[in-house]
């Protein structure tokens, strides 16, 4: 069994799904266990979700077509010149 | 021949058989050469290849139309010095010798061609031999018109072009089937230094095609007829060559001879070989090509460019796998390859005639990719892949490495940009400027500042974008100019922490605390303007380097070695520094989202 050091050590790369099947086995064994892990693994995997469907930072519709032009106004002015 | 000790005595990889002293091919090759090379002795298991490159050289090398012989095996011999092909070299060192020309002399032109005394076209024309085998796509007008202003014609540099192709050509053969020595082996003096390469001058080797051609009627020109019958139209590749129609017909013959049967390999099998030795050669024109061949043969698009960008994920057998692995290396990597990936592919099941196809196969891919570089030709169909400038492949003389091609949806649309055409940046700067803006925000955090670092960002992108080399996806270079100027911006704005620095270590040792269980659907316990707001404020607390990497993997969904191309970073470093900014977020919002949260929101 690991420890919940080993555990958090790769939890990263099992968020990425990016581990051995037998790394992946004891990760999961560990989970099964250890209620705190359980808990961080859960939630980061929640906040991850959160964070993707936030729309954060989203550009707004207006500021879109404006910022356009002025890109495509200085490139041009930029070669003619 | 030469007299040569038993020292030299070898078996090429391949078995052989006695083809009789009737076999014309031989004959040929004997008037072309004074001897029947063992290049072509290993490949007696398939006489049709050897009339292919019998017929094939003869048309390229015996024939004194525009360039003289000993020109052409000059030319031959810098090539393959160049690649450092030692059975190939010493050959054409013996020829150079038999017309004529002393030992001393050649080993200085191999040593440097500027300083053995040669006259000024000489000179030029070996140059441009070399760039065309080792620098191919920097190749563009301007090499051709230098030629043109030493007095090369037209027919001649078509001529060159071939001869370059040829050699190629002959150097595959003999690294994959490494036949004994026909001489004592030559060492390669110093050999000459590689091309500089020029990214301003990189041309992909699609923006020709170079040369004026005449009209040829498919009715009057049975080779025309073949290609139609065979590809449905006739390829720019072989429109280009028309003030030459003798050496169309010999590799037309040679594409009959080589591709035609399917005894051996199949012709998917073929296809697919050439494929990824086209791709390796980052050979935009050719990759198309075969990419529309497989379709017709009933292999979709999607698989095809599977096989382009990376094979082993392709639906292919294991067997068919180390096939293409077989080819790969004899074109990217020949210094390396030996008799190992002979046994390798006999232990997959293949038997010698189909190694041996293998290998002629490559090498024709080889001649063709060469050839299509030289004349500039452009696609005759839809370029998914748009290859860049291989300065790898300059590093070493013998290798070529393979560089990653992606698919990239912005493929068609940058490589317009690349050849001038300004108004579809536009198109360009409509499809990323949400994700160009949503990276700076994560960075400067004010609405102004990175919509101000957005136009930057794209100006930037514009300016470089001939630098651009497909070796990552378009949108991953965009990201990196953003993140680039964003922490640039940041910078000037106030003193940020660095972000520079290595910490895997810290990164890793970032102890939880919030252990609460959270709600089964945080998400229902607040509006999405509200977890937005939380998102963003809570993020522009992290420090810059982990909103930068949640902002690109989380938000933009940049896949992990996109994420870690775009910062600079390895994976291990990206990963680390991954996790600690989602457990520091975590940490943040967890408050929000435990199970006894209330329902009012954040």
């Amino acid at each position: 069994m690991i420890t919940c050091d080993e555990f958090m050590a790769d939890l990263g790369n099992y968020l990425e799904g990016d581990v051995a099947v037998e790394v992946r086995r004891q990760l999961e064994h560990h989970l099964s266990h250890c209620q705190i892990c359980q808990v961080v693994y859960d939630s980061t995997l929640k906040t991850v979700k959160i964070v993707t469907d936030s729309g954060s930072f989203d550009l707004p519709d207006a500021a879109a077509g404006p910022i356009k032009d002025k890109i495509m106004a200085r490139i041009r002015k930029k070669s003619v010149s | 021949m030469a007299g040569f000790g038993l020292e030299w005595i070898q078996m090429s990889y391949l078995a052989e058989v006695d083809l009789g002293s009737s076999f014309r091919p031989f004959g040929a090759l004997q008037n072309l050469f004074g001897f029947v090379p063992n290049l072509f002795r290993a490949q007696t298991l398939l006489p049709r290849i050897i009339e292919a490159e019998a017929g094939l050289a003869a048309a390229v090398l015996g024939k004194d139309r525009a360039l003289p012989r000993s020109q052409k095996e000059l030319m031959a011999l810098v090539v393959a010095a160049a690649y450092g092909d030692t059975y190939c070299f010493t050959q054409q060192h013996q020829t150079l010798c038999s017309l004529g020309v002393a030992d001393h002399q050649l080993d200085q032109i191999v040593r440097d061609h500027h300083e053995a005394g040669l006259s000024r076209p000489d000179t030029v024309l070996l140059d441009y031999a070399l760039k065309l085998a080792m620098a191919a796509p920097w190749l563009s007008g301007k090499d051709i018109n230098l030629l043109r202003d030493h007095g090369f014609t037209d027919e001649s540099i078509l001529e060159a072009i071939v001869v370059t192709g040829l050699t190629d050509f002959f150097c595959t053969l003999s690294r994959g089937l490494d036949p004994p020595h026909d001489f004592q082996p030559r060492p390669i003096p110093g050999s000459s230094k590689a091309p500089q390469a020029d990214l301003r001058s990189y041309a992909g080797g699609t923006a020709g095609p170079y040369l004026p051609t005449v009209e040829l009627s498919p009715e009057r020109f049975p080779p025309f007829a073949l290609f139609l019958e065979r590809f449905g139209l006739i390829p720019k590749l072989f429109r280009a060559q028309t003030l030459r129609p003798d050496l169309i017909e010999a590799e037309a013959d040679a594409v009959r001879k080589v591709l035609g049967p399917v005894d051996i390999l199949s012709h998917v099998q073929k296809e697919c070989i050439f494929l990824v030795g086209s791709a390796a050669n980052l050979n935009t024109y050719c990759v198309a090509a075969h990419c529309e061949m497989l379709r017709t043969m009933g292999v979709s698009m999607e698989e095809s460019d599977q096989i382009a960008v990376d094979h082993h994920h392709a639906e292919l057998s294991e067997a068919d796998k180390s096939l293409l692995d077989f080819a790969l290396k004899l074109t990217a990597r020949s210094s390396e390859f030996d008799r190992e990936d002979i046994e390798l592919l006999r232990r997959h099941g293949f038997s010698e005639k189909h190694i041996l196809e293998a290998v002629a196969a490559t090498a024709l891919n080889n001649f063709f990719n060469t050839l299509q570089m030289g004349l500039g030709t452009t696609p005759d169909y839809d370029t998914k892949h748009v290859f860049g400038p291989k300065e790898a492949h300059l590093s070493s003389a013998v290798d070529r490495p393979r560089e990653r091609a992606q698919l990239d949806p912005d493929a068609e649309l940058v490589g317009r940009v690349q050849n001038g055409d300004l108004d579809t940046f536009e198109e360009l700067v409509a499809r990323h400027s949400r994700r160009v803006y949503r990276t700076l925000m994560a960075i400067i955090g004010n609405v102004e500042a990175a919509q101000d670092a957005m136009q930057d960002t794209f100006l930037k992108a514009f300016q470089h974008i001939g630098e651009f080399q497909g070796r990552s996806k378009f949108s991953t270079w965009l990201v990196t100019i953003a993140n680039n100027t964003g922490v640039q911006r940041l910078r000037e704005r106030r003193h940020i922490e660095s972000l520079d620095d290595v910490p895997s270590k810290a990164d890793a040792e970032f102890r939880p605390r919030q252990i609460r269980a959270w709600a089964e659907d945080p998400e229902q316990l607040c509006s999405q303007a509200e977890r937005r707001e939380l998102v963003e404020r809570e993020l522009m607390k992290l420090p810059v380097k982990y909103r930068v990497v949640l902002a690109l993997r989380d938000i933009e969904q940049l896949s992990g070695q996109e994420t870690a191309e775009a910062l600079g970073l390895g994976i291990a470093a990206m990963k680390a520094r991954l996790l600690r900014a989602r457990l520091m977020l975590r940490e943040a919002l967890a408050p929000h989202f435990v199970s006894s949260a209330k329902r009012t929101g954040p």
